[in-house]
């Protein structure tokens, strides 16, 4: 999808490389659950990757779309897309909080078998919710940004978000 | 993509109640399996099965009334005002609609599988009645409609082959009862290509238009190259209803398919953009079924090319039926149905809740791996039962087919207990509809 404003092109690549994780997130842990590999190298990285990104939207790219687009959007009259999607924000917020702890832990290899199941179920739940949400920003917030956003917001948008 | 947006955001406003477009999808289900049973009954007729009452037309009719047209008649209720951002309308109309159509399916099945022309025409009757009824609550949902013009131009091609459809199924219905209204041979070919490639046919390219590119994450397809699409579908029909009449009939019928087969490739070839293009290419199971669905739709023009040029292999017609009916249009609803009840049951369980429960969380896989494989296996089954001439192997097809269509009912009903567990504490439910 070709977007014209910068803001955008920069959201739309972050839900890219988001895709990408969660994709392979998703297929590690759909697979039937695995003795030990909650002490895999391999898996232990992944989990820090997927430990990141959660930080990354909870603390930049969400706080940003609620601050600077979702309000635009409301006053543009599409207030019920604003708030939907403000909800799903909530919503993944509360998930993160569950499985951030133990993302961590596996990606210190110091997360018990137990704690494996757990991580698992928030897992996929986050990937679901996740894929969901950018299915609508996609279809939704960022092609009204091509019309709500004049060249100068755009440019002073991607300049404040490039530097948070 | 706007569209496709709005129909995303403002989804939540502007559902039916759960019940009603559930009762339809369960009715649906139900006639699932009852139609692979009735053609279990039929299957030493299935082989060389043309057209006449008995288990095999009505186990035709369980699928094309009972699944297809059922289906159609609850998702497009659901679909339309969301997408093209309409407020809900009547809600008593569907519900009536339910109540008149449901029961007057089973007779026409009953009465078509027990030989009874008296009970199929009470059942005809009630079906047409209800039929009319949805076709005004379908106009004025394409009326009110705002964008998704390539969908809107789907939905009235279809809406005017449904009239043709039930103007025919009455000529038949009253053949069978000795009064004769139309040549029989022209009522049944035209009842046939509107009903299959017409009604339902259109229904389901159109919309495929919001529910592909939805769940593959990919821009919309271009409204020009949609209504094109429906364009060269609507003149193959045009062409086959002067076909039907006696006009050139073998010639016309090959220009015709022609026609049908660019409209198809057209539509294929832009739904293949839409994957293709998409952010979320892992689309799962439901996705094979919905491209088998799709190779079906082309394989039935090659067998309708046979039919017409009266190509020597037994069972040929009975072939073109299975690919268009069982293998394009059933195998493809299924595919969607799988893929949308769960997103739409998340929908309503997400209106008043702080942590809605996910589209998977709702659904059963065990269920649907099984349905999957028994499904694929009885219509590979049924096409082998009518190239090899053999009951037997139509009745272990059936047989096979009625143990997936047991699978999807464990899967509709797990949804729906699911649905019920999420949706009790919460006070702030809509009431059932009667």
């Amino acid at each position: 999808m070709n977007f014209m404003r910068q803001v955008s092109q920069v959201l739309d690549t972050e839900h890219r490389a988001s895709l990408d994780l969660l994709g392979r997130v998703e297929q590690v842990f759909a697979r039937a659950p695995r003795a030990g590999a909650a002490r895999d190298p391999e898996f232990a990285s992944l989990a820090a990757a997927f430990g990141r990104l959660i930080e990354q939207d909870i603390a930049r790219h969400f706080d940003f779309e609620e601050t600077e687009l979702f309000t635009r959007l409301s006053e543009a009259g599409e207030g019920n897309i604003a708030a939907l999607l403000r909800e799903e924000h909530d919503t993944m917020r509360e998930v993160a909080g569950e499985i951030l702890p133990l993302a961590r832990a596996a990606a210190a290899g110091t997360l018990a078998d137990s704690g494996y199941d757990e991580l698992r179920r928030g897992a996929l739940e986050m990937v679901e919710r996740q894929v969901s949400h950018i299915q609508k920003e996609t279809m939704a917030l960022l092609p009204m940004l091509d019309d709500l956003l004049d060249d100068q917001t755009d440019r002073e948008l991607a300049f404040a978000y490039a530097s948070a | 993509m706007m569209a496709a947006g709005a129909f995303l955001g403002g989804a939540t406003s502007r559902l039916l109640p759960a019940s009603i477009p559930f009762r339809f999808f369960g009715a649906a289900v139900a006639y699932h399996l009852l139609a692979w049973l009735a053609l279990l009954a039929g299957a030493q007729w299935f082989p060389r099965f043309e057209a006449g009452l008995g288990w095999p037309l009505a186990a035709l009719h369980l699928v094309t009334l009972g699944v297809l047209v059922m289906t159609a008649i609850g998702a497009s209720l659901q679909l339309l005002p969301v997408a093209t951002r309409q407020a809900v309308r009547s809600t008593r109309w569907p519900a009536a609609i339910w109540w008149l159509y449901t029961p007057g399916v089973a007779a026409v099945a009953l009465g078509m599988g027990a030989v009874l022309p008296w009970l199929m025409a009470v059942g005809a009757a009630a079906v047409v009645l209800a039929l009319l009824a949805y076709a005004a609550l379908l106009a004025g949902n394409l009326r009110g409609a705002r964008g998704m013009p390539g969908v809107v131009v789907h939905g009235w091609a279809a809406w005017v082959c449904l009239l043709v459809v039930l103007a025919t199924a009455l000529a038949l219905a009253l053949f069978w009862l000795g009064v004769p209204l139309l040549d029989r041979a022209t009522a049944l070919a035209l009842h046939v290509a509107f009903a299959a490639y017409g009604f339902m046919g259109l229904l389901a390219l159109g919309l495929s238009y919001i529910l592909v590119p939805m769940f593959a994450l990919s821009a919309a397809p271009d409204e020009r190259l949609a209504i094109a699409s429906c364009g060269l579908a609507v003149a193959a029909l045009a062409l086959a209803a002067l076909a039907a009449f006696g006009v050139a009939p073998q010639a016309l019928r090959v220009f015709v398919i022609a026609v049908a087969g660019a409209a198809v490739a057209l539509h294929l070839w832009q739904m293949r953009e839409a994957l293709r293009k998409g952010m979320r290419r892992e689309l799962g199971r439901s996705f094979t079924l919905v491209r088998v669905g799709w190779t079906m739709l082309a394989c039935s023009l090659v067998a309708a090319l046979g039919v017409v040029l009266d190509a020597p292999l037994g069972g040929l017609v009975t072939l073109f039926g299975l690919l268009l009916i069982v293998g394009w249009l059933l195998t493809f609803l299924l595919g969607i149905l799988q893929r949308i009840l769960p997103f739409l049951a998340s929908m309503h369980l997400a209106r008043g809740s702080k942590r809605p429960p996910t589209p998977s969380s709702l659904s059963a896989e065990r269920p649907l791996v099984v349905h999957f494989s028994c499904h694929l296996a009885a219509v590979a089954g049924l096409a082998l039962a009518v190239v090899a001439e053999s009951p037997p192997i139509a009745a272990l097809a059936a047989g096979v087919g009625a143990l997936g269509a047991a699978a999807f009912g464990v899967f509709f009903v797990t949804l729906q207990r699911r649905m019920r567990a999420s949706a009790r504490p919460r006070q702030t439910a809509a009431p059932p509809v009667a």
